[in-house]
């Protein structure tokens, strides 16, 4: 009997939630959310992993009764990192799912294509690209990134290399947006330390890098930048240990990573080869969170800033008790930057607000302040050498 | 809802006219065009760089893509007739990979890998994005139908059974004294032409364009799309184009519905069921959706 | 000069790696008439057969048997199920349907294995310098088990019976069938051994860099680039396109830099088919 009753409680509210008035139901209703990640195609080894830390995210918010006193709903689309295939499936998201914001694009490409549709239907959008055109668009303020530029990577890496003594730097470079650039500005900062520079761009798809290598090092470089993705990278370092290379190797940190030096096997390949990370926050507890979320030990910095990304636009939500796009864009900043309580996670953040607090976060990536065009204003990069098949802290500047 | 459905209505008018174009010379002529890709490239660059760094007219562009990509599709076609038709192939695959290099690499021109942003589309500002896509999609139809209209006048007339004659024998066509070559340059260059305006369409309507937008990918879909509707039949291509994005889409929705998965094996599993049912459709109906039908020529 | 000399060598060692899927492709086109693009998921499924196996504790002979037999037993049912029935309506249509179990057999490896690179375990030696030329010990080695294959399937099309039997099929079918060959066995036999070796050119290609779901994809077009060079249907034309395309690809880097390594490759078939319509070794079976 009892069990009856249950049943026709059950069915019966089932049928006052559909009769409700919109707007009542409106409150019960998942607040949506999107990843727009590679899944398949080239960035098929970042993708998912973001993802993955993403969903994380929602649902240590959700338990803790999620945002404005609704649930998150996240759906995670595949962008085949290839731009035709992210314009429809953030037209679906969009369109369809009705989400606020849309975070984790990763290919220059692919954002570039879905910034336009996200400015003009008013969904925020966050983004781990580092194209400098990008930010350059006409977005309303519609997009952040937490990414670095080229102009500010390839200049502190630079640096850091002449630091090291560096006089004769060679770069080498998959055709990528950043390719071309890449080149220019680690000429323009070899020469103003009184160094020469030479440059290479490759193509990613091939499976043996001997003649680039070759080429490389007839210029007879005492630094080599590797400023490729981790598939090629490792048949480049594979091929310049072959080759005989003793100078200095540095590269970035997502394509020089454990599981780089795993694939590799052998630790003499890689012994003394210099890692640069932007946006990595060292030390701090989103990291650590970052870390048990991904199942990494050194998660990628795009891992880390969809994190924040995620944690942001909920922080955003609720400061400004509005779920929509534009009710994101224009909060923000207001929760990531400009004093305030230091907060590192939404949960945190959301009952500070809740309480009436200013918060500030900080988050995986770093302390995620933005300029007006959306660039981050301040990131510290970390500075590895791997050692004995370990990375080894080198300075954090 | 309705407008992602403009939207897919809109994408899937685009791959019906490159459909188009391909069955023309496929379906009409037996010839092999895996450059696809390359002829639509070249028309929406051409008519995104007319409009944005050319500042002429929308209209101007719309009328210089297929110019541009036509004449390009003649000059690929007259450097192949030494070859085997069976080589045309991969001549035409090489063509599209050296089109995605130098819209690549020649970064004066095309701005690179980064690609061209904010391709004027018609009164895209006034109308905002909804608006927008609901106006351009009748635009497309008109476009679509003309060059239906086109193809099928041609596929019934007198000039579409000289290349039906190629098609199944070159040689008996050149002795009943048809000017063979003539008939597939020419045949060719509509066709590439039609994949120009195609990409010209395409670029107005995204307002971006970038050299990834044109992987060899979008040209195995054209031939799944035509395959699977009917290779010779103009109506066929339309509706393999529409079925082909009728699939790509509803896997996106029917993958939400499988259970523990992660996010990289959905991916996985929806290119595996779009893979999957194109294979069903192909063996399941050699002959596609809708089955050529070869006109009987008039009795003289 | 060296530096050309080196680029040439370097080419030698890719191309003979090539030639081998390359075989695989131009034998199956041989006898079966149409062009298999599946061979961009059979060469994934063999890469990572092989690495599973190479993992279990196999050599890397071992695992190349191991890469061989499931490649092949997986392109045979692909074939019979997908392929060949599709052959009556002309190639294109089996090769299109092709495409489609490329691009089945890549999500299957994805989806059973993510899209993560994986590695050979396999230990990394300095090179040997003579002069200014340097060689890699490893990279021969692995060209000369590339060589041994192809050396195994000369022989084998030369002297036995299956082999003869497939190069007369391959050259008139009709008369083939006349003297007693049976042609379905024929077919099954191309599809097996043709796939068996597109799955242990896939593992070999692996085994200096990495494999991942893409792995196939990236060299399919060098494939069939190298069968339709040395002629499509030609098994030692395959091994001579593959050769080429290999010496072709790494002189692009030293004559246009490597951004327009593919364009290269093209123009040399452009000109290569034009002098010779029907590839470097025409279309005879052998």
């Amino acid at each position: 009997m009892n069990r009856l009753v249950g049943r026709r409680t059950a069915l019966l509210s089932g049928v006052a939630a559909v009769a409700a008035p919109s707007v009542l139901r409106a409150q019960g209703e998942p607040i949506k959310i999107a990843t727009l990640t590679p899944l398949t195609g080239a960035g098929g080894s970042y993708g998912p992993v973001m993802a993955k830390v993403a969903k994380a995210v929602v649902d240590e918010v959700n338990a803790a009764g999620g945002v404005l006193g609704r649930k998150i709903q996240l759906v995670s689309e595949d962008d085949q990192t290839n731009p035709d295939a992210g314009v429809r499936a953030a037209r679906k998201l969009i369109d369809v799912d009705k989400v606020s914001a849309i975070v984790g694009t990763w290919a220059s490409a692919v954002t570039t294509a879905v910034a336009p549709l996200c400015w003009e239907s008013k969904t925020f959008l966050c983004t781990v690209s580092g194209a400098d055109s990008i930010t350059q668009l006409p977005h309303q303020g519609y997009l952040i990134r937490t990414q670095p530029n080229t102009v500010l990577q390839i200049t502190r890496t630079g640096d850091f290399l002449v630091s090291l003594g560096a006089k004769k730097i060679f770069t080498l470079v998959p055709q990528a947006p950043f390719a071309q650039h890449s080149i220019e500005i680690m000429n323009g900062v070899a020469r103003k330390a009184g160094g020469s520079h030479g440059g290479l761009i490759y193509d990613d798809k091939k499976t043996t890098y001997r003649t680039e290598v070759d080429q490389a090092l007839r210029f007879g470089p005492d630094a080599i930048l590797c400023a490729g993705y981790m598939p090629d990278t490792v048949v480049l370092l594979k091929d310049l240990y072959r080759a005989g290379y003793k100078g200095k190797i540095i590269g970035q940190a997502y394509a020089i990573n454990q599981k780089l030096i795993q694939q590799i096997g052998q630790n003499e390949v890689v012994e003394g080869v210099y890692t640069y990370a932007p946006s990595v926050a060292e030390g701090s507890r989103a990291l650590e969170r970052v870390k048990k979320m991904s199942g990494l030990s050194d998660p990628d910095p795009y891992t880390s800033q969809v994190y924040d990304h995620v944690n942001m636009v909920l922080m955003a939500m609720a400061a400004a008790k509005d779920t929509t796009g534009t009710a994101i864009k224009d909060n923000i900043r207001k929760v990531s930057q400009g004093g305030g309580k230091a907060v590192d996670n939404a949960i945190d953040g959301i009952k500070a607000i809740t309480a009436g607090e200013k918060v500030d976060y900080a988050g995986a990536s770093g302390p995620c302040d933005f300029d007006d065009k959306g660039d981050i204003l301040d990131c510290k990069f970390r500075y590895e050498q791997i050692k004995a098949g370990k990375p080894v802290l080198v300075k954090i500047a | 809802m309705l407008n992602y459905l403009l939207f897919i209505a809109t994408i899937g008018g685009i791959y019906g006219l490159l459909a188009l174009g391909l069955n023309l010379i496929w379906g009409g002529t037996g010839m092999v065009n895996l450059g696809l890709a390359g002829f639509f490239a070249l028309g929406a660059y051409a008519s995104a760089l007319l409009t944005t760094t050319g500042h002429l007219p929308i209209l101007a562009g719309w009328v210089a893509a297929p110019i541009v990509a036509g004449a390009a599709g003649l000059v690929v076609v007259l450097c192949t007739t030494r070859l085997r038709e069976d080589y045309l192939a991969i001549v035409t695959l090489g063509f599209a990979e050296v089109v995605r290099l130098v819209a690549s690499n020649e970064i004066w021109l095309t701005h690179g890998t980064d690609g061209i942003s904010g391709i004027p589309g018609p009164w895209r500002a006034t109308l905002g994005r909804e608006w927008f896509n609901a106006a351009y999609l009748p635009i497309l139809l008109v476009v679509l139908v003309a060059v239906f209209w086109l193809v099928r006048r041609i596929d019934r007339s007198p000039y579409g059974r000289v290349l039906r004659a190629i098609r199944e024998d070159a040689q008996v066509a050149q002795v009943a004294g048809k000017a063979v070559l003539r008939y597939k340059a020419q045949a060719f260059a509509l066709s590439a032409a039609i994949a120009g305006l195609a990409g010209a369409l395409y670029g107005h309507f995204t307002s971006y364009i970038a050299p990834d937008l044109f992987l060899p990918l979008i040209t195995v879909y054209i031939f799944l799309a035509v395959a699977s509707g009917g290779v010779g039949s103009p109506a066929g291509a339309l509706v393999g184009a529409y079925l082909l994005m009728a699939l790509l889409e509803s896997a996106r929705f029917f993958v939400e519905y499988i259970p523990a998965v992660s996010a990289v094996q959905r991916a996985a599993l929806k290119e595996l069921l779009i893979a999957v049912a194109l294979i069903l459709v192909l063996r399941l109906m050699p002959r596609g959706l809708v089955p050529e039908r070869i006109p009987r020529a008039p009795r003289a | 000069m060296s530096l050309i000399l080196q680029a040439l060598i370097n080419g030698l060692v890719s191309g003979a790696l090539l030639a081998v899927p390359a075989i695989g492709f131009t034998a199956m086109f041989a006898v079966l008439r149409f062009p298999n693009f599946s061979v961009s998921g059979i060469a994934t499924l063999g890469a990572f057969a092989g690495y599973v196996a190479y993992g279990a504790g196999l050599q890397v002979v071992g695992s190349l048997a191991v890469a061989f037999v499931i490649a092949g037993a997986v392109g045979l049912v692909l074939d019979r199920v997908a392929h060949l029935p599709l052959v009556k309506q002309g190639a294109l249509p089996a090769a299109i349907a092709s495409i489609a179990s490329g691009l089945v057999l890549e999500n299957v490896v994805r989806l059973g294995f993510g899209n993560d690179l994986r590695g050979y375990d396999r230990p990394i030696a300095r090179d040997m310098h003579i002069g200014d030329i340097r060689f890699s010990p490893q990279q021969f080695e692995t060209m000369a088990v590339a060589l041994a294959i192809m050396l195994a399937v000369f022989a084998a099309l030369a002297f036995t019976r299956i082999g003869k039997a497939m190069r007369a099929s391959a050259d008139n079918p009709e008369l083939a069938a006349l003297k007693g060959i049976r042609p379905q066995r024929i077919a099954m036999m191309a599809s097996f051994v043709g796939m068996g070796l597109v799955g242990m050119g896939g593992m070999l290609l692996g085994l200096d860099s990495s494999i991942d779901p893409l792995t196939g994809t990236r060299i399919l077009l060098s494939i069939f680039a190298a069968a339709v060079l040395g002629g499509l249907g030609s098994p030692l034309g395959a091994v001579l396109g593959a050769l080429l395309i290999g010496i072709a690809e790494e002189g692009a880097v030293l004559a246009v830099g490597s951004a327009y390594r593919a364009a290269v490759g093209f123009f040399a078939i452009l000109i290569v088919l034009s002098l010779r319509p029907r590839g470097l070794l025409g279309e005879r079976a052998f």
